[in-house]
């Protein structure tokens, strides 16, 4: 995958976001304190705010252009998105926020993206009956996921998924994000302020502040800079 | 000793004031109800007997049965012009009348009128019994005169109970005539000196006054105006030879 | 209470389900378009939508009466084909929608505007397009403080006068309406008379507008 933001600007209240960059690798880790413009970002490349300025693509699809004010919607840019929130749909249960987005499997190779197969993978299907409110933290963080992937996205962000998890559920989690790279072969931009983390998984890290590169590294450099 | 040779130039000015201000102590305001249909021919009075008497006129025109109602709940007004008797005696029977000052002053007639642009056009009054004729216009027919004119000329008539049904009430006669003239009616019955005025309406038949009942407007001074003498000048002004010639000219008819 | 007083209230109640039912899909929809975020020409719809609030409810009545008179715009097309509205109880159904129609809509509107956007925003990601958005997320989310919209609409359009009275006029039997026939008898100098159609008005409006109290959502999200 190739994700090219050019001279990308968004003004937000206090700062504005201003990026000239590619990304490429399997998993993408964007880091930065609270407020660095991680979340609109995030909210740019998924298609739910247009760029001030600036040009998104992403492979050979034109995402945004506010020159010519071309804006390809949400819907069609098959980017998945897991929100800090989770936003699972209150009124629905398991099974119907799972089956959401759910897309026939194109091809052959994508057969394994039936619910019951990614349940599987995800490890929720004695939860698919209940109400997605019962759900404990964790199970609501795959519950999410799941649902995501289900949709059959060509990237995947994810915002702070993991924030309010405890270190020990943290830790459960890592394995399914590593299946989701490994089983379903999907691209991820992790978002997160907490460098750990994006030593478990990610391949590269870009740092923000203020809405600004601060610098690009491997991961294991955030740690030894804190 | 003298205390008013010590009244300085001052207070005499404060106290002579009311008399400067304007001409408004030798001209009085009057309030004149009058039913609706009298609209134009009234407006055109007061304009002359303004001129002539100095004493302004404050013109409340409505239905018959609205403005006596009002002159029940006490509203200030001098003189009363009703379309119909019974009004003036609810409140003669009220004590609200100044005695010796009711007469009679205009009658009238009543006429079948159609919009302008009719094509259906009823010859008499048992014509609108005619299925094309789906809505009829008619002052609210237990209160408003012309609309109890209209009801008793109808039932004179025996068109009554057929035509009943497709009566839509409004609140005076001129609100009938409006009804007319807007279309949205195929008929109405209204005075003639009503129709007169209509731009958008024409009269189709008129009701003979055999079938109608006695159509009398009468006029009184009322026990509430605070200018009685002027309010009786106004009055007898009223019954007088120029008025009666301007009514006329409008279409009303001398008392009968 | 006369059988005629009975059938003043049957009418009033069945005019104003009818019209409210009448302005619900259209209200409901403009009330969702009015909760998304900007969009341009959107203070013009709102301010549109507001304006029977705001212009005296006989200038409204007004203006029905001239758009949908035999000689109205509208009027004219709909006698052509054999329908009055005007002094009809058709015309009762308008005049009570029209003026039900911005409360129906700001109520719906701001039970939308409660519903967390991330929602809508995460179903547009997985796919949804916008009308299954509004059906499968935001109205279902949304619903209750809608049902208030409704019940408020038609507290709005049983109490509806002055609209009426220009446009349907108080034809006995036929356009009369509780509020019709309360001024009626208030003309015809019969208080008295008045007074059970006042009693029944309030009642129904009273426990109309409980219910739709007790309906509201509680502070705090779903």
């Amino acid at each position: 995958m190739n994700l090219r933001l050019e001279e990308v600007r968004l003004v937000l209240g206090a700062f504005t976001l201003e990026l000239d960059l590619t990304l490429e690798r399997a998993v993408t880790g964007i880091f930065g304190p609270s407020g660095s413009g991680k979340t609109s970002l995030l909210d740019l490349i998924a298609g739910l705010r247009k760029p001030t300025a600036g040009r998104l693509q992403l492979d050979d699809d034109l995402l945004a252009d506010a020159k010519s004010r071309t804006h390809l919607r949400a819907r069609r840019r098959r980017i998945g998105y897991v929100p800090q929130d989770l936003a699972l749909f209150p009124h629905l249960n398991v099974r119907a926020n799972l089956g959401y987005g759910y897309r026939a499997p194109l091809t052959d190779d994508h057969a394994h993206f039936s619910l019951d197969h990614v349940a599987e993978v995800m490890e929720i299907e004695p939860l698919l009956e209940r109400d997605v409110l019962a759900l404990s933290g964790g199970e609501q963080q795959r519950v999410a996921l799941a649902r995501a992937v289900l949709s059959q996205p060509r990237l995947l962000l994810l915002d702070e998924p993991m924030s309010s998890l405890d270190s020990k559920l943290k830790r459960r989690l890592i394995p399914f994000l590593h299946r989701i790279r490994g089983e379903f072969h999907i691209p991820l931009i992790y978002v997160t302020h907490d460098a750990a983390e994006l030593v478990a998984l990610c391949d590269e890290v870009t740092v923000l502040d203020h809405g600004k590169l601060v610098e690009r590294c491997a991961p294991e450099k955030l740690l030894t800079d804190v | 000793m003298d205390h008013s040779q010590k009244v300085d130039v001052k207070t005499k000015v404060l106290l002579l004031l009311p008399f400067f201000l304007g001409a408004s102590l030798s001209a009085e305001e009057l309030t004149v109800h009058a039913a609706a249909s009298l609209t134009d021919a009234m407006k055109e009075i007061a304009a002359v007997y303004e001129k002539e008497s100095g004493d302004k006129l404050q013109l409340n025109l409505g239905a018959s049965s609205m403005l006596a109602r009002q002159i029940e709940e006490g509203a200030p007004a001098d003189v009363f012009l009703s379309a119909d008797e019974a009004k003036m005696d609810a409140l003669e029977k009220k004590g609200l009348l100044v005695a010796g000052t009711r007469r009679s002053l205009l009658s009238n007639t009543l006429v079948i009128i159609v919009p302008a642009n009719a094509k259906l056009l009823p010859e008499r009054a048992a014509d609108l019994a005619k299925p094309e004729f789906k809505r009829l216009a008619l002052a609210e027919t237990q209160t408003v005169p012309a609309g109890i004119y209209a009801r008793e000329s109808l039932q004179r008539l025996g068109l009554w109970e057929k035509l009943k049904d497709r009566v839509v009430p409004t609140e005076n006669v001129r609100a009938t005539l409006a009804a007319v003239e807007s279309g949205n009616v195929d008929a109405g019955i209204v005075y003639r000196t009503d129709a007169l005025m209509a731009k958008k309406a024409k009269v189709a038949a008129e009701i003979p006054a055999a079938d109608t009942p006695k159509i009398s407007y009468p006029l009184a001074v009322l026990q509430s105006s605070r200018e009685p003498e002027r309010a009786r000048k106004l009055a007898d002004y009223l019954a007088s030879p120029p008025a009666q010639k301007i009514f006329a000219k409008f279409g009303f008819l001398p008392a009968n | 209470m006369s059988a005629e007083t009975w059938q003043i209230v049957f009418f009033t109640i069945k005019v104003s389900l009818l019209g409210t039912l009448l302005i619900l899909p259209l209200g409901v929809a403009v009330a969702w378009l009015l909760a998304l975020r900007e969009w341009k020409g959107k203070a013009l719809l709102e301010t549109a939508v507001m304006l029977p609030l705001f212009v005296p409810p006989v200038a409204t009545g007004l203006i029905l009466l001239m758009l949908f008179g035999r000689n109205g715009a509208f009027g004219s097309a709909l006698d052509r084909i054999g329908i009055d509205v005007v002094f009809t109880w058709r015309a009762v159904v308008l005049a009570s929608a029209v003026m039900a129609f911005p409360l129906l809509v700001r109520t719906a509107q701001a039970a939308f505007q409660e519903v967390n956007p991330r929602f809508a925003d995460i179903a547009r990601t997985l796919g949804a397009s916008e009308w299954r958005v509004f059906a499968t997320i935001s109205l279902p989310l949304a619903f209750r403080g809608v049902v208030v919209g409704a019940v408020l609409a038609f507290a709005r359009a049983m109490g509806e006068f002055g609209a009426t009275a220009i446009v349907a006029g108080m034809i006995p039997g036929k356009t009369m309406t509780i509020s019709l026939a309360i001024y009626q008898n208030i003309q015809l100098g019969q208080d008295a008379a008045a007074l059970p159609l006042l009693l029944i008005s309030i009642a129904i409006v009273f426990l109309t507008v409980l219910c739709g109290q007790m309906l509201l959502p509680r502070k705090g999200r779903r």
